[in-house]
């Protein structure tokens, strides 16, 4: 039932915390769904509906009560390096400069830090943080500490990059400033993505695929296609059509 | 505005900036000193004419003479407390930083052990020292358990909480970039723990001084706290003074020692 280009392929799985207990709390109930090698899919849900544990799940940070997970042809048991992340907060070390902190997976796989300076030093470059290498996350804005995340999860070429809500705590303005950066950044990288959102505007902007989650217990009701050409300006917020999928979307989500 | 304005403007301003922080830095360090000035002067002045005997409060210039004249012997008397201050302190120091780590590392460990260390923590050190110079006698090595015993605790607390809070997210990150627990905890949890490190060996090293100067007062033939105690013998109050001062001074140093290694600490971390 699989295609060979799927991914990520996510097969009956459900999230049960604290299973038999009064404090019992079914998180994701048995969802499948699968993500196509190079694809860039959104899962938009209301809060508490289980998607980021869907996300940790194909993270390898939690594991399913029942079903299965496969990345890359593996069925998930532990956290892969071959995983980029962004969490939702940047999760930057306080006392590194920005260039440390992008450099960060090397050290953490205890992997030779030397040879990759350089592109990280070009990543920051790309998101706009030249001239901002050796400041510190204290000293940059909220938005900049998530641009240091995005090149920490790019740095070392993952083939699969999943994100936890990684712009819910920005500013409107902000926000659509840092759709347009990861946007830049995955069409120049071109990873499988897996993004986690509930605002309705985001998913379309960034999306090849929006599935979208019912509210607790968690899964997915429908799987909708954005056909809009790449790359992609904020322009096309404007557009009717734009604005008809957001419609159509909301309307799935609050039924 | 010409790029020549704007430097001169530049270079006008500089020296203004840099006369207010000498002068700033002169204010912090003239207004304790000339208050520590002022009530000396004021001690001085009331001895003198209240004519208080020299046995119950002596004068600064009495304590001053006493001071001079019993110079090399007080500063004989200080290397034991020094020494065993330091040395205490240091053995403190890496057992706490060890144990603080082990129990971090390892759960079934950390809850065996904690309670205890908590329970132990409860009894007032000094009332333990009689029983070290029992079992390991009078000379100086009951006198650095003593220290150790003392300054072992606000360093090892302060490690662990340190270590408990580091941020989850983190950890949770190097746990998605399959760092093991010991680098997780080497470049993570470790560096994050220092500023609490720090606080709790600012504490160690002040009890660590208390412990040895307890020691010697309750059994020694060496330091400070033996020389106060012979001193107090022979009413020599204006000598007692002199030694305290000189305690004073080992104090501060220890102390000092301690906040260079923080600055240490905290180029390494990269801050």
């Amino acid at each position: 039932m699989t295609a060979a280009s799927d991914y990520v392929v996510i097969d009956r799985v459900a999230k049960t915390y604290n299973p038999g207990s009064r404090q019992q709390v079914d998180a994701v109930t048995a969802t499948s769904f699968s993500v196509k090698a190079g694809e860039f899919v959104t899962l938009l849900g209301p809060s508490g509906c289980g998607k980021s544990t869907l996300l940790m799940m194909v993270a390898g940070l939690d594991t399913p009560s029942t079903g299965t997970i496969n990345v890359a042809g593996q069925p998930m048991a532990a956290p892969r390096a071959e995983t980029g992340i962004m969490f939702q907060d940047p999760t930057l070390l306080p006392w590194k400069s920005a260039l440390e902190n992008v450099l960060f997976p090397f050290r953490a796989m205890n992997r030779p830090v030397a040879p990759f300076e350089g592109r990280a030093a070009q990543l920051l470059d790309q998101v706009g943080l030249a001239g901002f290498h050796d400041h510190k996350p204290r000293q940059l804005s909220g938005g900049m500490r998530q641009r240091v995340a995005i090149c920490r999860a790019l740095v070392y070429e993952p083939d699969l990059l999943l994100m936890d809500e990684p712009f819910s705590a920005l500013d409107a303005i902000t926000r659509d400033e840092m759709n347009l950066v990861l946007m830049k950044m995955w069409h120049d990288h071109r990873r499988t993505a897996l993004f986690v959102t509930h605002s309705i505007r985001e998913a379309v902007f960034l999306s090849d695929r929006v599935l979208v989650m019912s509210p607790r217990p968690g899964r997915v009701v429908e799987d909708v296609a954005i056909p809009f050409d790449r790359p992609r300006t904020l322009e096309i917020g404007e557009t009717a059509e734009f604005n008809r999928i957001c419609a159509h979307l909301r309307n799935r989500i609050s039924h | 505005m010409t790029v020549i304005d704007t430097v001169t403007a530049t270079a006008a301003r500089a020296p203004v900036r840099l006369r207010l922080v000498t002068l700033d830095r002169l204010r912090s360090a003239a207004l304790p000193i000339g208050f520590a000035a002022a009530v000396l002067l004021l001690w001085q002045v009331a001895v003198d004419i209240g004519g208080y005997p020299k046995v119950i409060l002596p004068a600064p210039s009495d304590i001053a003479s006493a001071l001079a004249a019993n110079f090399s012997e007080i500063c004989r008397q200080a290397v034991p407390t020094t020494r065993d201050t330091l040395a205490g302190f240091c053995i403190a120091a890496v057992l706490g930083i060890g144990l603080a780590s082990l129990l971090t590392v390892n759960r079934l460990l950390r809850d065996a052990i904690y309670p205890l260390v908590i329970v132990i923590q409860l009894v007032p050190k000094i009332a333990w020292t009689p029983l070290f110079i029992v079992w390991a006698g009078i000379g100086w090595p009951s006198r650095l358990t003593i220290a150790t015993f003392i300054a072992f605790f606000p360093i090892f607390m302060a490690m662990l909480a340190g270590l408990e809070s580091t941020d989850g997210s983190l950890v949770r990150l190097c746990r998605a970039l399959t760092a093991t627990p010991w680098r997780t905890f080497w470049l993570v949890r470790f560096p994050a723990s220092m500023p609490y490190l720090f606080s709790g060996l600012k504490i160690g090293i002040t009890l660590s001084v208390i412990g040895v100067v307890v020691a010697e007062f309750i059994s020694s033939s060496e330091g400070l706290g033996f020389f106060i105690l012979k001193s107090a013998a022979l009413l020599q109050t204006d000598v007692i003074l002199a030694a305290i001062l000189v305690l004073c001074l080992v104090g501060l140093a220890s102390f000092g020692l301690v906040h260079l290694g923080e600055l240490a600490v905290r180029r390494w971390r990269g801050d």
